[in-house]
């Protein structure tokens, strides 16, 4: 049977961009269709977690960061590996301290914390990817949110009084604070999760908590933002922290109901090897429905 | 217009009757839904309509009882009815009373049991019903079942009047092969529903245009969209553009009452001394039936349906209308951020946020052969309004050219011009996505708020569906060929919706298309997963299974009311723990459950916090993708295995 039998080829010269068009749809549906399909098997089936999983629980070492790439399937991975994700790494400042880091990444994804880390292990467990990556990882000379109870805290009003806050086992309690306390705690900021120092900042006065004798580095690494959804949803102050090492501002970060998780690297390296005082001073324009989080690691 | 050989020929047999393709579509379309609604779990607003159905089933009981007790006034007393209509009443009643309706008639009622304490109102003993649904929650959703076969049906009955009977029956079945509404279409809310009213009242002021019946039907018609939810408030908008646009050239100048004196400065031209004009005002053309019965029956019917109105109508009136006027903002992710603040001006970056929202949202959540469907319509509804002569636009069928010599008038207001169904269309299709665009807007998110464009958006698919098999049939030499190919290409072209569909069940809303990649791909984009907390169900075994020796639950937004539903449905014990709501009911709970939305990120880390451990229990994932998890204080062991959808 000939073509022209069956096709009208006056028709198709005539009118070749609507028919390549026409094609065209006809093609997507096909791919769709087929994508439709095929798409559900490509997903990454509980076997290929429990491969995974045991590879990383072969090589496991302690002190070593779990991530997956897209981050949206960490749920499925704290499943199977939870147990080696304690509340300190899950709520980590960000990832400069992990010398190694495993990441089990699919759809051809990676982890931002891998970022400057070469690949020294790599497999394939079906539609996952395992790699794990190492690093010259930053060394922490001083925690401030593992070593809080170290500080000191006050409230200093505008005219310059100074109240101080009580040290107690879980917390400094802070009669004049809206919370009335400053304490390490698990936060939520940026729909993440951040361990972090906790206060609720308060009008016409500053929040001062105060570390002395801090083993500085080369840099000062401060994190902070404001915690709890529903709270950055109903206030609008703007809750300024203001970081001094020895009486010197280093800077101040701004955080607001739209600003996020804010890290900041200070450089301390004219600094480093000396133990001095770090004081961060706690502001806020409007203290309604403000609770600020904030976590800093000086690394060498 | 040309393609004559669409035209529909007078029926010969019965299956060419007319209402017999649109008939099977509607079946087919519910027969669908009964058939997998069941996996999809209840959602949060679906289960306060559920309890409000049935306290307004409980109305009736109480009218009944009256009008036997030979004292019906009674039921109408101002406490009765508001004891009854009261619940739930931010949202108009339709729907919720035919869900009642329909439970009290279909449910399979094991009612004086031990579930005798669940419901809502009394139960005096065992109900006689027809025990069509084994569970209660599919009697309750089976009007909003009926009502998502009867919307495709009018697809298909709208859709004739543009193209032939294969591309309206392919539109028709795109206007529900889209997992965001079959979502919605399946459950006992009322954004379905609302997007079918739409289009029934939009079917009958076209129709009105040449029909005054029709313009009388539209007002009742509109009475049932106000009745079913407040987006209804934007229909006769939409429409006023279409039938301005019609009318426009009606449209004239025309001189006022006495003259004035023009001053110099404005006075061109003038010639010898001061000139003097007439002050020229602006003549609309006539208010038409449909809009006079919109605007008089719509409220009537809506009083009448609405027995919460009765004894305060202005009030009430008034509280409704502020409720969704001063509505809160929504939290809802939207290109990786949680979205929950107006935005300010100096706020570039959230305008184009709010701005771009539901075109963006359309163009991931349509399935792509859908929306190539829909363009290639409208460049045929585009090329068709500048042609002189119909025939020159063979796709298109027109059953409606202008009478000859007919002249318009307020009852057929469109007797005398053509219908422009392109403009029509485009504004059915643009004008719910733009409200939601508005920066004044509140926040609400989710597709479901725009539904009402997409049987629009469907039929001119169907434009599209009808073009490609012209040009098909046009290439073809065989007559036989030339026969075949319209329903081989409709059938082609309709299965990516209609898988896509079946694939995203029972999780639409985390659906995204080709062009986002899936589920996989959505969630990559940062695009709201999920809402209403529905997504539970399949956990439901493995909960039921491990619950806590103190029996002390935490569901996060799975509301109670689910719950007892739930329960009801034999899918729960009926004695489950509820700890309730809200951040410190976390840690009193043993077994807690998270949804897993962006904004509800805190209430994880207080499990995290609470139960010492960042390892869930259970995940509940769709393609990989994680919905649900579900925390268990000191450690059982955990099972590995997320639960398959």
């Amino acid at each position: 049977m000939k073509l022209s039998s069956i096709f009208d080829a006056d028709s198709f010269r005539r009118r070749r961009l609507a028919y390549a068009c026409a094609a065209g749809i006809v093609v997507l549906a096909l791919v769709e269709t087929a994508n439709a399909l095929l798409a559900p098997l490509r997903a990454p089936a509980d076997r290929d977690w429990r491969a995974a999983t045991a590879a990383i629980r072969a090589g496991f070492q302690p002190g070593d960061l779990i991530v997956t790439a897209p981050d949206w399937a960490d749920p499925l991975m704290r499943m199977h590996l939870g147990d080696l994700i304690p509340l300190a790494v899950a709520g980590r400042l960000d990832a400069a301290r992990f010398g190694r880091i495993w990441e089990i990444a699919q759809r051809g994804a990676r982890a931002p914390e891998t970022e400057g880390g070469h690949v020294a292990q790599s497999g394939r467990h079906g539609a996952l990817t395992l790699r794990r990556y190492e690093r010259a990882a930053a060394r922490v000379s001083f925690d401030f949110v593992a070593e809080w109870s170290r500080a000191t805290v006050s409230r200093v009003g505008l005219g310059g009084q100074v109240n101080w806050c009580s040290p107690l086992p879980d917390r400094f309690e802070c009669p004049e604070l809206p919370s009335q306390s400053v304490k390490p705690e698990l936060l939520e900021i940026d729909t993440s999760p951040h361990l972090a120092l906790s206060t609720q900042p308060a009008g016409q006065a500053t929040t001062v908590i105060e570390f002395d004798r801090v083993p500085l580095g080369r840099e000062l690494a401060v994190g902070a933002g404001l915690h709890n959804v529903w709270l950055r949803k109903s206030g609008k102050g703007t809750v300024s922290l203001r970081v001094l090492v020895q009486g010197r501002e280093l800077g101040r970060i701004e955080a607001g109901s739209l600003t996020g998780w804010t890290l900041r690297k200070f450089d301390t390296s004219a600094l480093a090897g000396q133990s001095q005082s770090v004081r961060f001073e706690i502001t806020v324009d409007d203290p309604t429905s403000r609770t600020l989080g904030f976590a800093a690691e000086a690394r060498t | 217009m040309a393609g004559a050989d669409q035209i529909a020929q007078a029926p010969r047999r019965w299956w060419e009757r007319r209402w017999i393709v649109p008939l099977a579509l509607a079946l087919a379309t519910s027969g669908w839904m009964l058939a997998v609604e069941g996996r999809q779990g209840l959602a949060r607003d679906e289960a306060q309509y559920f309890r409000a159905g049935e306290r307004y089933w409980g109305w009736f009981e109480t009218l009944g009882e009256a009008v036997r007790a030979g004292k019906p006034g009674r039921a109408f007393a101002r406490a009765t009815v508001d004891g009854f209509w009261g619940d739930n009443h931010e949202h108009p009643p339709l729907m919720k009373t035919l869900y009642g309706l329909s439970w009290r008639l279909f449910h399979r009622c094991d009612c004086a049991g031990p579930k005798r304490g669940l419901h809502p109102i009394a139960v005096h003993g065992k109900h006689r019903t027809l025990p069509l649904f084994a569970r209660e929650s599919t009697a309750f959703r089976f009007p909003a079942i009926l009502l998502a076969g009867l919307g495709v049906a009018l697809v298909y009955g709208f859709a004739r009047r543009f193209v032939g009977p294969w591309a309206a029956a392919g539109a028709a079945v795109l206007s529900v092969a889209q997992p965001h509404y079959f979502f919605h279409a399946q459950i006992s809310c009322f954004d379905a529903p609302i997007a079918v009213m739409a289009l029934l009242v939009a079917l009958a002021y076209w129709k009105s245009l040449r029909s005054p019946r029709w313009g009388i039907l539209c007002g009742v018609f509109y009475g049932f969209a106000l009745a079913t939810k407040h987006n209804a408030w934007l229909i006769p908008c939409f429409l006023l553009v279409h039938y301005l646009w019609i009318r426009r050239n009606d449209f004239r100048w025309e001189p006022s009452k006495g003259s004035q004196t023009l001053p110099r400065w404005c006075a061109a031209g003038g010639a010898g001394g001061l000139p003097t004009r007439r002050f020229l005002r602006l003549r609309p053309p006539r208010v038409p039936l449909a809009f006079l019965s919109m605007a008089s029956l719509g409220p009537i019917v809506l009083f009448a349906l609405w027995p919460w109105l009765w004894h305060a109508p202005v009030a009430r009136t008034r509280e409704w209308v502020q409720r969704h006027t001063q509505h809160e903002h929504y939290n809802f992710e939207y290109l990786g951020q949680n979205w929950n603040l107006p935005p300010s001006p100096k706020q570039t970056g959230q305008w184009l946020l709010r701005a771009t929202f539901p075109f963006v949202s359309t163009a991931f959540t349509v399935p792509v052969t859908t929306l190539a469907l829909a363009a290639a319509g409208t460049v045929v509804l585009a090329r068709r309004r500048r042609k002189s002569e119909a025939s020159d636009e063979p796709s298109l069928v027109n059953s409606e050219p202008p009478e000859p010599g007919a002249r318009a008038s307020w009852l057929r207001p469109g007797a005398d011009v053509d219908l422009a169904p392109g403009i029509f269309l485009a504004v059915q299709i643009l004008g719910p996505l733009g409200i939601l665009a508005l920066p004044s807007t509140p926040i609400f998110g989710g597709v479901k708020h725009f539904l009402p464009a997409m049987p629009f958006l469907a039929m001119v698919a169907g434009v599209g569906l009808a073009w490609i098999t012209r040009q098909a049939t046009s290439l073809v030499r065989p007559s036989r060929l030339r026969q075949a190919l319209p329903a081989a290409l409709v059938v082609l072209l309709c299965l990516p919706a209609v898988t896509e569909t079946q694939r995203s069940h029972p999780d639409g809303l985390g659906h995204y298309n080709l062009l986002a990649g899936g589920f996989a791909g959505g969630a990559s984009l940062g695009m709201n997963r999920q809402f209403w907390g529905y997504s539970v169900l399949p956990l439901l075994p493995w909960i039921t299974a491990h619950r806590p020796p103190s029996n002390h639950i935490y569901w996060h937004d799975v509301l109670h009311d689910a719950l007892i539903m739930y329960a009801r449905d034999g899918r729960l014990p009926v004695a489950i723990g509820d700890v309730g709501v809200g951040e410190p009911l976390v840690a009193q709970a043993d077994l807690g459950v998270v949804i897993l939305e962006k904004h509800f990120a805190v209430y994880e880390y207080l499990h995290w916090e609470s139960y010492q451990t960042t390892r869930p229990a259970q995940v509940y994932a769709h393609e990989g993708v994680p919905f649900v998890v579900v925390y268990q204080r000191a450690a059982l062991p955990p099972r590995q295995e997320p639960l398959p959808p």
